[in-house]
């Protein structure tokens, strides 16, 4: 309540345009949580910059919702600190914190009409009701359910009614903006194109956003930024592209790019490359590593960035055993082995035959290596 | 045409009556419909007349003139006003009481839950003495009262007021307990997050969020515990004074004293409307009540 003072300016300020307020940073220091004997989160930490889309992605249990729920502070961490856009909110209630928060499940208040509902985070922050009006006529607009108003929650449909929960976040313009897999009750065109709609609002308004899901492909979509989480620890932070073609561990690779997995040895080091001997027989030119001479080594490379090619110029050949067409895309499945198979995407004109034996070619550059896990 | 479809109706009851179904139906339903004919309609309607009957056997309104004016109104009122007493306090006990067994874990509220019902389960008559054992001048409460030198006590607490307003309302509160109970199972708790994340404090979150939402089942168990007050006839003849007399007291001293027995039946009747009318109104509340959490399903 007290830095409404502060905040109505930049509102008056804003003038014409609809909730011009733009986001602010937020920083998590070394975030832990734990549930007796279980750590939920593990040193989590992170900068995310004012108007900055960023996605915690990673499967059930991994500590993604904890920690949102932790920045938006319906749990207490353990230890650590939140800061949001300079102030330390780490031992703040929820209501004190001034966040938006989208729940999955919409969470709008059935005994309110769509309005209302908008309205209740100003009514609470003691806007006057002529800018109350406007400002849910305007967000209303922003979202397309202008007109909308008087009707009840239950009178819309999921879509909408997510729209509407978007809408009362986003009103009272807060620092940042929390999402719970919002989207993930919809169906897939539904989510397709609600990903488009919260996206360009993003961007147009300068929000801050963190965003939650276990889905790879909504966060590559929507994140300026994704942090892959894992067993409560944040593998890899960085930039959809960066995760895409940079994994730092085995497991971005896979989650990101469903990689496939390769094992071998260290053979030796060129200026440029490592080379390694693949237990399927074939020699491998890959990114360079600083593996030492014969580490066993784990190779990731994205059936995207496969491609095939005659059996004598590549790394390891072997019998097509199924071709799926996707669109303009062919998924092959080649046979490289006794229980081995690669899997790889390549263009509907280069398209293998089933049966055909084939060789398997990529660009060094996107050939990933890491340590191998257990060395046996 | 025209003339085939005036029949169609009866062709179709006809066709019903003929179906082996409905004549199944028709037969086990038979003994309850007799029974309820006899021992409920019957008994209803013979009431009604002797209501309406003066002692030549003529039609007469002055036996309901008579329940309306002068001490028998008052004892009406006097009935109204003990149960809209009851039904507020047991509302507020009731919701009090239902929020701390909604917040509880399962166990714990079922354990609570049996703690509050399982005292139902004695005689009310039992249960009224002991009421009147602690509430006495020199009952347990008056006496630790006066240990502790409260201003004030020993107080009275018994053949007046407050004592069938004690009473009936430890009656009625496992009915409203149970009703809010469930109510206030059925609200999505993280409503309350959702208000919280935008600022609410708990006040506001309990007025404009909780409260609405628990309303419906608010009004519920307020209508049920005054229409069930409404003919209470033990406690308020056992904890009260004469200034408590309601109007099942006054029914049973008619027929059982005075041999008014068309006074009473109009007495009856009066109580019986009042009732049906209180049961309307529980039955519009109700179905808005399942609107409201559909809504909250939704």
């Amino acid at each position: 309540m007290t830095d409404l003072g502060v905040a109505t300016p930049t509102v008056a300020g804003a003038g014409d345009k609809p909730a011009a307020a733009t986001g602010k940073s937020l920083s998590v220091v070394a975030l832990r949580k734990t549930y007796g004997p279980m750590v939920a989160v593990e040193d989590a930490s992170m900068e995310i910059a004012a108007g900055e889309f960023v996605t915690f992605l990673g499967s059930s249990g991994s500590g993604k919702t904890t920690t949102l729920m932790m920045i938006a502070g319906f749990v207490e961490p353990d230890s650590g600190t939140i800061t949001v856009g300079g102030r330390d909110v780490t031992r703040l209630d929820p209501q004190k914190r001034n966040l938006g928060f989208v729940f999955q499940q919409y969470l709008l208040f059935p005994h309110m009409t769509v309005a209302e509902n908008i309205a209740f985070p100003l009514q609470l922050r003691g806007v006057p009701k002529d800018e109350i009006r406007r400002r849910v006529f305007e967000t209303l607009d922003l979202v397309g359910l202008s007109g909308f108003g008087n009707r009840k929650p239950r009178q819309l449909s999921g879509g909408q009614q997510q729209r509407v929960a978007l809408c009362r976040a986003l009103v009272y313009r807060p620092p940042v903006i929390l999402m719970d897999e919002p989207l993930g009750a919809l169906d897939k065109k539904l989510r397709d194109q609600l990903q488009t709609e919260i996206k360009k609002i993003q961007r147009e308004l300068g929000l801050t956003v963190i965003y939650v899901t276990h889905d790879q492909e909504e966060a590559l979509v929507l994140s300026d930024r994704i942090a892959v989480m894992r067993d409560g620890r944040i593998d890899q932070f960085g930039t959809p592209r960066e995760l895409f073609e940079r994994p730092r561990t085995p497991f971005v690779a896979d989650f990101l790019g469903a990689a496939n997995f390769l094992s071998g040895r260290v053979e030796h080091h060129t200026d440029e490359h490592t080379l390694v001997r693949l237990d399927t027989g074939g020699l491998l030119r890959a990114r360079q590593h600083a593996l030492a001479k014969g580490a066993p080594v784990s190779v990731a490379v994205q059936p995207g960035r496969l491609d095939v090619c005659a059996p004598a110029d590549a790394f390891c050949s072997g019998t097509v055993q199924s071709v799926t067409y996707v669109g303009t895309l062919v998924r092959v499945v080649v046979n490289v082995g006794a229980n081995c198979s690669i899997r790889l995407e390549v263009s509907a004109r280069n398209a293998p035959q089933v049966g055909e034996r084939v060789g398997i070619t990529a660009d060094p550059d996107n050939i990933n290596l890491f340590a191998a896990e257990s060395a046996g | 045409m025209s003339v085939s479809t005036p029949a169609l109706p009866a062709a179709r009851i006809r066709a019903a009556l003929a179906s082996r179904r409905t004549r199944y139906g028709l037969l086990t339903a038979l003994p309850v419909v007799i029974y309820l004919l006899v021992l409920f309609v019957y008994p209803i309607l013979g009431t009604l007349a002797l209501s309406l009957k003066d002692e030549q056997g003529g039609f007469t309104l002055h036996w309901y003139a008579d329940t309306l004016t002068g001490i028998n109104l008052s004892v009406l009122l006097t009935t109204l006003r003990i149960s809209a007493e009851t039904a507020l306090a047991s509302l507020v006990l009731g919701f009090l009481l239902a929020y701390a067994v909604s917040r509880m874990r399962p166990l714990f509220a079922a354990l609570a839950m049996v703690l509050v019902v399982a005292p139902h389960f004695v005689s009310a008559l039992v249960r009224t003495y002991g009421w009147i054992i602690l509430l006495g001048d020199y009952g347990v409460l008056n006496e630790a009262m006066q240990a502790v030198h409260l201003p004030g006590a020993p107080y009275q607490l018994l053949y007046n007021e407050i004592g069938v307003v004690i009473g009936t309302t430890y009656v009625m509160l496992p009915y409203t307990v149970l009703l809010l109970y469930g109510v206030m199972r059925g609200v999505d708790r993280r409503l309350l997050a959702a208000a919280a994340s935008m600022g609410a404090g708990r006040l506001v979150i309990f007025r404009r969020i909780y409260l609405p939402l628990v309303a419906p089942g608010l009004a519920s168990a307020g209508l049920l515990s005054f229409i069930l007050s409404l003919g209470y006839y033990v406690t308020p003849r056992l904890m009260g004074g004469p200034n408590q007399t309601m109007i099942a007291s006054l029914i049973e001293q008619q027929v059982t004293k005075d041999y008014r027995w068309n006074g009473a039946a109009a007495q009856g009747v009066v109580l019986l409307l009042i009732t049906f009318a209180g049961l309307l109104l529980l039955k519009v509340v109700g179905s808005l009540g399942a609107s409201a959490k559909q809504r909250s399903n939704s």
